[in-house]
């Protein structure tokens, strides 16, 4: 509401469909806001008078309420918060959208959020990643050899692209994969290389896309490790489905993947702080590789 | 009693209009709220008024009147109000699409704060086939420190899994790959640390009084949760056709010698040996160090580790 006054004041005549979009609240809680604000001022003092709210039709003019002319700051964790997703996405659009670099400035600026007190890290280079915006914006076929999870090679795959996501400051793509017939999802970092198939995307990105989480399926592998405290990061880079931590710092993680020798390589690169306690087929693939390693 | 949404807007106009500070039985008179019942309750319904709108971000201070037992409230101006941020129209509409983009929850009355006396949004060009999802961190919880520089007390999971208080001056947050850090002055070891925020352990504590510290002017976020900058060294690979591109990314440069099982010998200038020996196992199989020998040790030594903890003898 004390952010609602000033904008209203700002814009006599705003629709509460306009009002409503930016609030990002439905039309009617706009209205009842505006039942209340009638009530609002504080007559007979310092000259102050109710406010006065006209509403024609869907248009607002609220008049009378100067006490309350300017916008209310933001609090500590809605600035941060703000300045933050701003630059998250600065970082993932690099030079694509100037305006929004010089509009965090000021905004860090009135906001009083320097770059050396909040900063997002850019998501770690890509060297597919100006091809694949490219082929995103112009709806244009790609071919990638991708290493999936679970493959030893990068295998070819022709892509329809539709949209890149950076989640938690890794980026992936989403498209239609022709060879499966169906969408997927594409770590940037797992394309050994992309070109252009030099043909227009056949199959249009669908209307809701989900962002690409990993969502275990009923075929997946269920797998039981044990890591030291140490060990923990491996919990980290995982989705764990259980978690159940002991006295002495280590945990036992359970988790399903649709890619065990991704998970075996990550059991090795603990090098010993991590253990497969079940299934007995994962640890020994494990333990045969680091045979081989080892000697 | 009038609805609450009225004497939440009308007490802070009566704060905000006021030349001193209030006195409860002054707001009473101005407001004509808190006036039906005994004192002591509605002392207890102005106290949570004035919690709830303090919640919003509301700024009221609490001060002793002169000549008087009482304590008086007050909002000044310059805390309550948003100084005028020059946005252009463009940079409206690249907040809006910014902040619709990433769909983080409260951002978009953050922006509307922001936004309230700037122009309306222009029309973008660009299109949103972009989307970027920041990780979930506890965020919230250091911000108020971060902000008003207050010196932060916390319980905090080390990497080796042991746990221990810290005191820092909080001076940033930043974000790295997967997780949210904060950077500060770690009091009882006087240096810079980064604090992985996931790793706290419960609600961190903001102390009194704000403005406690400094930040260093030069202070570089990114170099801190990067850790010191480590010399690497050459290292020399035989690298199976499968894994090259991997190698290859990370910089390896073919040195046209073939091993003698045929895989091919590449090399990296700077790879460093204690960070990216866990890299070289998650390898194996594909790739054999040749050079330097300590690292070939190193290598070896982690794959017996991974034998050792599955109970089998190398």
């Amino acid at each position: 509401m004390l952010t609602l006054v000033p904008w209203l004041l700002e814009r006599p005549g705003a629709s509460l469909t306009e009002a409503a979009e930016v609030f990002d609240v439905d039309e009617d809680t706009i209205r009842e806001d505006l039942g209340h604000l009638d009530f609002c001022g504080l007559p007979g003092l310092g000259g102050g008078a109710l406010f006065e709210v006209t509403l024609v039709e869907d248009r607002v003019v609220l008049t009378m309420a100067d006490e309350l002319r300017r916008p209310l700051r933001p609090t500590a964790e809605e600035a941060l918060r703000l300045v933050v997703s701003v630059d998250a996405v600065a970082a993932a659009l690099g030079d694509e959208l100037p305006a929004l670099r010089s509009a965090i400035d000021r905004v860090r600026a009135a906001l009083g959020i320097p770059e050396r007190s909040a900063d997002v890290l850019e998501p770690e280079g890509v060297a597919a990643l100006p091809l694949l915006r490219r082929a995103v914006r112009e709806g244009r076929r790609v071919v990638l050899e991708y290493q999936g999870r679970g493959d030893e090679r990068p295998i070819s795959r022709q892509v329809d692209p539709w949209v890149l996501h950076v989640v938690d400051g890794t980026w992936y793509l989403q498209g239609h994969d022709h060879g499966a017939q169906e969408r997927r999802v594409f770590r940037l970092d797992r394309i050994a290389t992309a070109r252009e198939a030099h043909v227009a995307r056949q199959v249009p990105p669908p209307a809701e896309l989900p962002p690409p989480r990993y969502v275990p399926g009923e075929e997946d592998l269920e797998v039981v490790l044990a890591l030291t405290a140490r060990g923990r990061w491996v919990e980290e880079a995982v989705t764990a489905d259980r978690v159940e931590l002991h006295d002495d710092g280590s945990v036992t993680v359970e988790l399903r993947t649709d890619a065990p020798a991704w998970v075996a390589r990550l059991v090795l690169m603990a090098a010993g702080e991590a253990r497969v306690l079940s299934p007995d087929s994962l640890a020994e693939t494990v333990v045969a590789l680091a045979r081989g390693g080892a000697r | 009693m009038a609805e609450k949404v009225e004497r939440l807007v009308n007490l802070t106009i009566a704060l905000l209009e006021a030349p001193g500070a209030l006195s409860l039985a002054e707001l009473r008179r101005r407001t004509g709220y808190y006036t039906d019942g005994s004192p002591a309750a509605t002392r207890r319904r102005f106290e949570r008024d004035k919690d709830e709108l303090r919640h919003l971000g509301v700024p009221i201070e609490t001060v002793s009147l002169p000549h008087s037992d009482e304590v008086g409230y007050r909002i000044a101006r310059r805390s309550y109000e948003l100084p005028d941020v020059d946005l252009t129209a463009e940079e409206v509409a690249a907040l809006a699409l910014a902040v619709r983009l990433t769909g983080a929850a409260g951002t978009p009355l953050a922006l509307a704060k922001l936004a309230a006396r700037a122009p309306d949004p222009a029309h973008l060009e660009v299109g949103a086939d972009t989307r970027v999802e920041l990780p979930e961190g506890p965020l919230d919880a250091v911000a108020t420190a971060v902000l008003e520089r207050r010196v932060l007390v916390f319980t905090y999971r080390r990497a080796d899994g042991g746990t221990g208080r810290r005191t820092a001056d909080p001076y940033g947050v930043v974000q790295r790959r997967a997780a949210w850090y904060l950077v500060g002055r770690d009091h009882d070891r006087d240096a810079l640390r980064a604090f992985r925020l996931d790793r706290m352990v419960g609600e961190p504590q903001a102390t009194e009084p704000p403005g406690a510290f400094d930040p260093p002017s030069e202070l570089d976020l990114a170099a801190a949760v990067s850790g010191p900058a480590q010399p690497g060294v050459e290292v020399t690979l035989a690298v199976a056709e499968a894994a090259r591109w991997q190698v290859e990314m990370r910089g390896g440069r073919d040195t046209g010698r073939r091993h003698h099982d045929g895989r091919a010998v590449l090399t990296l200038d700077e790879l460093h040996p204690v960070r990216d020996r866990a890299w070289i196992l998650g390898l194996a199989g594909a790739v054999e160090v040749l050079a330097p020998s300590a690292l070939r040790d190193q290598v070896a030594a982690g794959f017996r580790a991974v034998l050792d903890a599955h109970g089998v003898s190398s």
